[in-house]
């Protein structure tokens, strides 16, 4: 046992050396005799500074728990968000962009002027429009319109403020799920949750500031990237749950591993962790405590946040949950406990909108419509639910997809398709947001008689984000992190507020 | 030539150092050599040097009035001192060499010749640079109340104030143009100072246009330099204002563009002209609807907040712009009626509070109606049964109150009658009827029971 320890002190030693460069050594220098110097200037009598123990008290809040709450700069008017991302890109011309003009054009070749020019992922030649697939009406107080694929949509309709010409340059999944997810169509950019909580912080101390729940059979195309923390600490990252088994892996404790002794064992790696980072100063060092410690209380508060079973068999209809299922559903309904329990950011996914018309399920006329029912009972349980209970004022809905989809019918390889189905298009789409701060039954932006491009109000994914972190109580331009030498934003260099769908 | 002279008179700002240093310089030396007279040469020998560089100086900032477009009244004092100064060296120099030459000189002690010129100098330095920095650049930096005391005024911004009433009586160029011309534009295009002779403070000046001809194009805002050089990228140089200035607002330019569109009209109310109320809705008073009373209100102390910190209690600033707190209690469910000491300090700065999942009571009433600026309190899923809430009446800001998933009594409810600024009380599975009251006060405060229902649909089973 002995040897195994000296070798172990060896080896930590050697490491150590290799580890130092002439750089770590001239700044350690550097830093000596400045400091020196310094506390010299300020203190007088004691210019070796204080032990390393003191110097942890003296660390701000967020130091020792990087997701302690930040005030936001400016009154905010929401505190959470549910973020509702229908992963595929769901057809507006089937939900929400009645586009009669489009039935009387069904079959005609699409006018060359259109194509001129446009990338397509996967159209060739000359389409053909394909009309509305779907019987529209208008509801609501404020007439908008939504299709008989979301019957329960209506009951919301008042509550919810659309963009109808919403705009993104990406017509691939993967590029377009990260720029709308983090406001870059390339690797490495923080998603918004994660800017959230890093701005933010986060109430509730026992469970996680963002929290990401998907549904639908996969995961974005985008991969984990569209809830990364890119360049900002990693604690910031999403943490993905689960609504059927454990609801986050691996949160049991193993056999025969009891809680007192899983506290101890991180009181000790939490200890050897602080002294670590009062020698290095490394921000990922605290993360890792903090982590450890969350992971001990989530242990017992999120298997108790997520379990649905104990909710009231109304609220469950409602939702049209199916308790031990993985369903958008009860993902809605988990969204609703977690924002309940002072969560920063639910990220929602559902995968399975890509109606190409290749294969059934894929399909605009079939496919789409049940991709429709799973979610149109959920959400409309979402926004009732939560007005009833006093949080919709507190929260921000946003519902969307990566890009729209084409007036034209796809015709892969210059063929007709099995099935009904339209491809990629960034050029116009819609969303929606409802929640706090939000103007109920607008509608803002309009596309042209075939919904092929906007016309009026059209407003790009910058613009999205801006709003959103406006309500939040940010300024999107100042809202900035130093990375390889310059401020980074989530808008980039771009983004205006949405003031029409504002209240 | 042109060339030559207008880099000859951009030598000025350079070239002007010179003088100033030699007379100094000489009027130094003066002082140190008044007893001994030593040095007469060596500062007759500056004197001559400054006279020569000052007359080069007064010749390259000529060159530069004529090529800079600056008014002959802006730089008619500046010009006058700098050649009166030039001509005093010559004097001081002929006074030290050459005495006797010129009779009159003798009877005139020296030191006023060194005051009068020590005088000049200074002048003509400070005139020059109220000409380059702006009038007033010096005494900036100045608190106002010195400011006043000494007389100065600062630049005087036209503030433009539309609200739902006015704001179609308004007249667009008198009431919005010009103030925004005169906010943004008029520090460097007015009359003393138009640079490239361009003056935006009148009607005159806008449509006689600056050297590089008009700078409206009418009816097309995007040829007209007024409007094409706003939104420049701030780094183009021809971006005006100059990056260092202050830039007008996103609404101000798009209100430029929509009165060139109109034909820059000099007359016409905002109504007459036809045009949309969402143009100005940036200049109507901002409405104050936060989760905060509108008052200014002092810090929590540290302290306190830390120790309450410290108990579990989350307390968090609403903003970074505001001193008003909320509260919450998420994390210490078990936070009692008796706990309500611990929030004493910060009573004046709570304006949010959520005691939901606690374990207060009734008794919570009588404390609560110490927070005098609360607006939101959250009450959901506690014993509360309702028996004294009208305590809270008193509270002025109060605008919702959740009571979700309590006990709360249905003779309780006319209570919130007495609540001036209520708007919304929450009695979601609360055991009320839903039928009961809906609203109160003439619709001003909703009482939303919940109970929201989705009932099943055919549709809801079919499977494509």
């Amino acid at each position: 046992m002995k040897d195994v320890i000296e070798k172990l002190i060896q080896e930590k030693l050697a490491r150590e050396v290799e580890a130092k460069t002439r750089r770590h050594f001239i700044k350690s220098c550097a830093q000596g005799m400045g400091g020196l110097a310094l506390s010299s200037i300020f203190m007088g009598c004691d210019p070796l500074g204080k032990p390393a123990e003191k110097k942890l008290t003296a660390f701000s809040e967020r130091d020792l728990n990087p997701l302690a709450t930040l005030a936001p700069p400016y009154a905010p008017k929401v505190k959470s968000v549910i973020y509702l991302h229908m992963a595929g890109a769901p057809s507006q011309l089937e939900m929400f962009d009645y586009k009669p003009a489009l039935h009387k054009l069904d079959g005609q070749d699409c006018p060359q002027s259109l194509l001129e020019g446009k990338k397509f992922a996967f159209i060739k030649g000359t389409p053909k429009l394909m009309g509305p697939q779907a019987e529209f009406s208008q509801e609501g107080e404020s007439g908008n319109w939504v299709s008989d694929f979301m019957p329960h949509f209506k009951k919301i309709i008042d509550d919810v403020a659309f963009l109808k010409a919403v705009n993104t340059d990406q017509f691939n999944h993967g590029p377009a799920q990260l720029f709308m997810h983090t406001g870059s169509p390339r690797l490495g950019r923080p998603s918004i949750g994660a800017w959230a909580t890093y701005g933010l912080g986060s109430v509730n101390q026992n469970l996680p500031g963002f929290v990401v729940l998907t549904s639908g059979g996969n995961t974005p195309d985008a991969g984990k990237s569209v809830w990364g923390s890119g360049f900002l600490p990693s604690v910031y990252q999403g943490v993905q749950c689960r609504s059927k088994g454990d609801p986050v892996l691996y949160i049991e404790d193993p056999e025969g591993v009891t809680r007192d002794l899983k506290k101890s064992t991180i009181e000790a790696i939490n200890k050897i962790n602080k002294d670590e980072y009062a020698k290095y100063a490394d921000p990922e060092i605290l993360a890792r405590i903090n982590q450890y410690e969350m992971a001990y209380r989530m242990q017992i508060a999120v298997p108790e946040v997520m379990n649905i079973n104990d909710e009231p068999e109304n609220v469950k209809q409602m939702y049209g949950v199916e308790p031990g299922k993985e369903s958008f559903a009860n993902n809605c309904l988990l969204a609703r406990k977690l924002v309940e329990d002072g969560v920063r950011f639910v990220q929602l996914f559902d995968w399975g909108w890509d109606t190409h018309g290749n294969i059934r399920a894929g399909s605009v006329d079939l496919g789409l419509r049940n991709k429709c029912r799973e979610i149109d009972r959920p959400i409309a349980a979402l926004v009732l639910d939560l007005k009833q209970r006093g949080l919709l004022d507190d929260t921000l809905i946003v519902w969307g997809g990566e890009f729209g989809r084409t007036p034209m019918q796809e015709n892969r390889g210059n063929k007709k398709m099995a099935y009904k189905g339209r491809d990629h298009h960034g050029d116009a789409f819609t969303m929606w947001m409802a929640g706090g701060g939000i103007k109920k039954g607008a509608s803002h932006g309009q596309t042209d008689d075939i919904g092929f491009s906007g016309v009026e109000g059209r407003v790009s994914v910058h613009d999205v984000h801006a709003t959103i972190l406006h309500l939040l109580g940010f300024d999107h331009e100042q809202f900035t992190f130093d990375f390889q030498g310059r401020p980074f934003r989530l808008t980039d260099v771009e983004g205006d507020i949405i003031k029409e769908i504002l209240a | 030539m042109d060339v030559l002279k207008q880099l000859l008179g951009r030598l000025h700002p350079l070239l002007v150092h010179l003088p100033i240093g030699f007379i100094i310089l000489g009027l130094l030396l003066q002082w140190h050599d008044r007893k001994k007279r030593e040095y007469r040469f060596v500062i007759g020998f500056i004197f001559m040097w400054g006279a020569i560089a000052a007359v080069l100086a007064c010749i390259t900032g000529y060159l530069q009035y004529l090529g800079e477009g600056y008014g002959f009244d802006t730089i008619k004092f500046h010009l006058w001192s700098g050649i009166a100064t030039a001509v005093f060296c010559l004097l001081m120099y002929l006074r030290l060499r050459e005495p006797r030459k010129i009779t009159i000189f003798k009877s005139m002690p020296l030191v006023y010749f060194s005051i009068v010129l020590l005088a000049m100098i200074s002048l003509t330095g400070h005139l020059g640079g109220n000409i380059t920095h702006g009038e007033g650049y010096l005494t900036e930096p100045l608190p106002n109340s010195i400011k006043s005391t000494l007389g100065i005024t600062a630049f005087q911004e036209k503030e433009i104030a539309l609200n739902e009433e006015n704001w179609q009586e308004a007249q667009f160029y008198t009431d919005i143009i010009d103030p925004i011309l005169n906010n943004k534009c008029a520090s460097c295009h007015n009359r003393k100072k138009a640079k490239g002779e361009l003056e935006l403070h009148s009607k005159e000046g806008i449509l006689e246009g600056g050297e590089n001809g008009p700078v409206i194009e009418t009816n097309n805002s995007g040829d007209s330099p007024l409007y094409a050089r706003l939104i420049l990228p701030k780094d183009d140089e021809d971006h005006m204002p100059p990056k260092e200035k202050t830039q007008p607002t996103k609404e101000e330019i798009t209100l430029v563009k929509t009165w060139i569109d109109l034909g820059n009209p000099f007359e016409g109310s905002i109504g007459e002209l036809g045009l949309e109320k969402n143009l100005f809705l940036s200049f109507f008073p901002q409405k104050h609807d936060y989760d905060y009373p509108d008052i200014e209100i002092v810090a929590a102390a540290q302290d306190s907040v830390n120790v309450i910190k410290s108990e579990g209690i989350h307390v968090q600033n609403i903003s970074k712009v505001s001193n008003f707190l909320q509260v919450t209690c998420i994390n210490k469910p078990s936070f009692g009626d008796t706990d309500f000491h611990l929030l004493k300090p910060i009573s004046q700065q709570i304006a949010i509070l959520d005691l939901g999942g606690t374990q207060v009571t009734d008794a919570i009433f009588k404390k609560l109606a110490t927070l005098k600026n609360l607006t939101i309190l959250k009450l959901d899923n506690t014993a509360i049964t309702g028996a004294n809430i009208e305590q809270l009446a008193q509270l002025e800001n109060l605008k919702s109150i959740n009571l979700a998933a309590t006990k709360f009594e249905e003779t309780q409810l006319e209570k919130f009658a007495q609540f001036k600024k209520l708007q919304a009380v929450y009695l979601f599975n609360s055991g009320l009827q839903k039928s009961g009251i809906q609203s109160l006060n003439n619709g001003k405060i909703n009482i939303d029971y919940g109970n929201y229902e989705l009932p099943p649909i055919p549709s809801d089973s079919i499977i494509y």
